[in-house]
């Protein structure tokens, strides 16, 4: 299954990137490129970050503290990315109007009519309430990894468990 | 309200930048200390890459979303503007870096996974190897313990039935299933006359029996019931003399249940046969004895009347020659009768009141010679006598051992017929503390079948008229008398009796000091 989902990653990769139009060998690329770059990286870390959750469901590790951690950071991760490519869609689909710039940073505002796109645009902005606990629950996780190893070593220099 | 502030937003970003640079960079540190406590771990090496990565995606973002924050906030949006593109393209890389080291770990995390199972099952298979070397070495101890124990148990068991057959007294033999003789003990090396066991191996075992029958009878009992108990046979020795022996004979099979051949173990009872048949002598003897008293009683009177008579007509008649003539005749023929019948009684009356005079056998010897010598030299028998002088005297009937020798001599001469000699030998047994008095002659010796016969009262082989049968009767019962025995060897068994040409010895046996071997009889 693991395998069959990275084929077809990789195949909607190849076909991403060999049906753009003026895609030559060597070629200036235009301003657009690098916003499609950055949401197929998105895509791509979404992917991957869906791939670790199904192997980590597939191949069940003890329920160890720093296992639960990470599954959390796992998932704070992934709603983030999807957060973030989310915003990225929504801020081509807003029009320019939409922000009202002011002399100063701080008049920047986001003006109405407040349509769900737009409050879910808004809110979507707030993206580091899931990236800041992923990489907490993170940090987390990788302390109780090394507080168990050292213990281990300390006993019997065993092993944790690995998936 | 129709219009939401950004300025909320970009607080965030900036804090939440900060505190993503922050903790990415304590969860680095402890990816990194995972991987120096465990170097060779994939999981804290992808950790430390994973870490890593969103490390440079939080400072690349934190960066990026501080510096907007402050161009904008102080009013440089465009220097924001040329600078956006490198953090997102920096953040593109790193979170791309994530997702290609997931699925790059996931695949290593596979192969390893293998390998270590692969690992495992080796691991594993190379424990019961060492389990099954362990075992089987332990077994090689036992089994070499095993077989030294059971090596010393059979060597046990060999030494103690090598010292059985060895020294049994008994026959011990096995044959083949040709019946041919594979191994026998000494004593049964010793019984048929041989020096070696060499000189017997190899040969059928057939060949030792005196009769074919019997050979054949046992082996149809052997192959019939698969074993043969007492048995009882005659062998013939090396030198062709005769042994009786009792067999016992069983089958040996092999693992598949074929006879291989067999066991037999053979006891010698010549000595207790003859011992049987001495002792059916003497019942014999007893038992004639006591019917010829019986008998001689009764006649006894009768023929003193007979003679008396006799005696009285004689006087009455001595002018009828002819009635004279007849009547000596009944005188003579009723005196021949009484001398038979006091044979008969001296025959059977054990009597030992004239046997206690002190004597010397040699000089009976010479008495009888005296008298006899004379009538054996006409028939040109001539007398070899070999008497030993360290003798000791005995207790007995000069009278009536003289009458023994001169039976036996008058025996001798009988045997002799013309032209022969006489040996007399006289020894003394200090073992058995017995006098020994030894009468050969060269006649033409006793025919085995009537070697058992010779004792019988009125046994002989003298014509009618020449013996009464009863010379070596009375002297059985003499020599009884005195505690002794005669025994008739013909051929004489000793060598030195055969060398001097004797054909028959007579051999008496008296004991010296009869009290004592009365003793020891009663004992």
């Amino acid at each position: 299954m693991a395998k069959k989902l990275q084929k077809i990653l990789l195949l909607g990769l190849f076909f991403i990137i060999f049906s753009q139009n003026d895609a030559l060998a060597v070629q200036v690329h235009g301003p657009p490129e690098g916003f499609l770059v950055h949401i197929m990286g998105h895509v791509f870390f979404t992917a991957a970050l869906i791939f670790l959750i199904y192997i980590l469901h597939k191949y069940p590790i003890d329920n160890f503290k720093a296992w639960k951690y990470f599954k959390i950071s796992i998932f704070f991760w992934l709603i983030w990315n999807l957060d973030t490519f989310m915003v990225h869609i929504l801020s081509v689909r807003l029009p320019q109007k939409a922000i009202v710039k002011g002399p100063h940073l701080v008049y920047l505002k986001l003006v109405g009519p407040f349509d769900f796109e737009r409050l879910l645009y808004y809110f979507g902005k707030f993206d580091h309430f899931l990236c800041v606990p992923a990489m907490v629950c993170l940090a987390i996780s990788l302390k109780h990894f090394c507080k168990k190893v050292e213990k281990d070593m300390d006993s019997i220099g065993s092993d944790v468990g690995s998936f | 309200m129709n219009y939401l502030p950004l300025f909320p937003v970009y607080v965030v970003d900036f804090i939440g930048a900060l505190l993503m640079v922050i903790f990415s960079l304590i969860a680095f540190k402890y990816a990194k200390r995972l991987t120096e406590l465990q170097p060779k771990s994939v999981l804290w090496t992808y950790m430390f890459w994973f870490c890593m990565a969103l490390v440079a995606l939080a400072v690349s973002r934190g960066v990026g979303h501080s510096v907007r924050f402050v161009l904008l906030y102080f009013g440089y949006p465009h220097i924001w503007k040329s600078i956006a593109p490198i953090s997102g393209g920096l953040n593109t890389i790193t979170f791309t870096s994530v997702a290609v080291l997931t699925f790059y770990y996931s695949n290593v995390r596979a192969v390893i996974e293998r390998v270590r199972s692969d690992a495992d099952a080796l691991y594993h298979a190379n424990i019961q190897l060492q389990k099954a070397q362990e075992a089987l070495k332990k077994l090689n101890q036992n089994l070499e313990q095993m077989v030294e124990e059971r090596t010393r148990e059979l060597r046990e068991s060999e030494k103690k039935f090598r010292g059985l057959f060895e020294g049994s007294k008994d026959l011990i033999f096995f044959c083949n299933g040709d019946h041919i003789i594979e191994d026998i003990n000494p004593s049964g090396v010793e019984l048929l006359g041989f020096e070696k066991k060499e000189d017997i191996i190899g040969r059928p075992f057939k060949d030792f029996f005196k009769d074919e029958e019997h050979w054949k009878d046992l082996n149809e009992e052997v192959n019939k019931k698969g074993h043969a108990t007492d048995f009882e046979t005659k062998l013939v020795r090396k030198d062709g003399s005769i042994i009786y022996v009792i067999l016992t004979i069983s089958v040996m099979r092999d693992e598949f249940g074929r006879v291989k051949g067999c066991e037999g173990i053979g006891k010698d009872i010549t000595k207790m046969k003859q011992v049987t048949e001495s002792l059916i002598q003497s019942e014999k003897m007893a038992s004639v004895g006591q019917l010829a008293a019986g008998v001689a009683h009764e006649i006894n009177t009768p023929l003193g009347i007979i003679l008396g008579y006799a005696q009285l007509l004689e006087e009455d008649f001595e002018d009828n020659k002819d009635a004279y003539e007849s009547l000596k005749i009944i005188e003579k023929q009723a005196n021949i009768c009484k001398r038979i019948v006091a044979d008969l009684l001296k025959f059977s009356r054990s009597s030992s009141d004239d046997i206690t005079t002190e004597l010397d056998i040699n000089e009976c010897i010479n008495d009888v010679l005296a008298v006899t010598e004379h009538s054996l030299n006409m028939d040109r028998i001539y007398v070899n006598k070999n008497l030993s002088r360290d003798i000791p005297h005995i207790k007995g009937s000069k009278e009536k051992l003289r009458q023994v020798i001169i039976n036996i001599l008058n025996n001798a001469h009988h045997a002799i017929g013309n032209e022969g000699i006489i040996g007399i030998w006289t020894e003394y047994d200090k073992e058995k503390d017995e006098i020994k008095v030894i009468i050969g002659d060269t006649g033409e010796g006793i025919p085995p079948e009537i070697q058992h016969k010779i004792f019988d009262p009125f046994f002989t082989t003298k014509s009618v008229g020449k013996g009464t049968g009863l010379g070596l009767s009375v002297s059985f019962g003499i020599i009884k008398d005195h505690g002794g025995y005669i025994e008739a060897q013909s051929p004489p068994k000793e060598k030195r009796f055969v060398d001097a040409g004797m054909e028959t010895v007579m051999i008496i046996h008296l004991p010296v000091n009869r009290e004592n071997d009365e003793k020891r009889n009663d004992s």
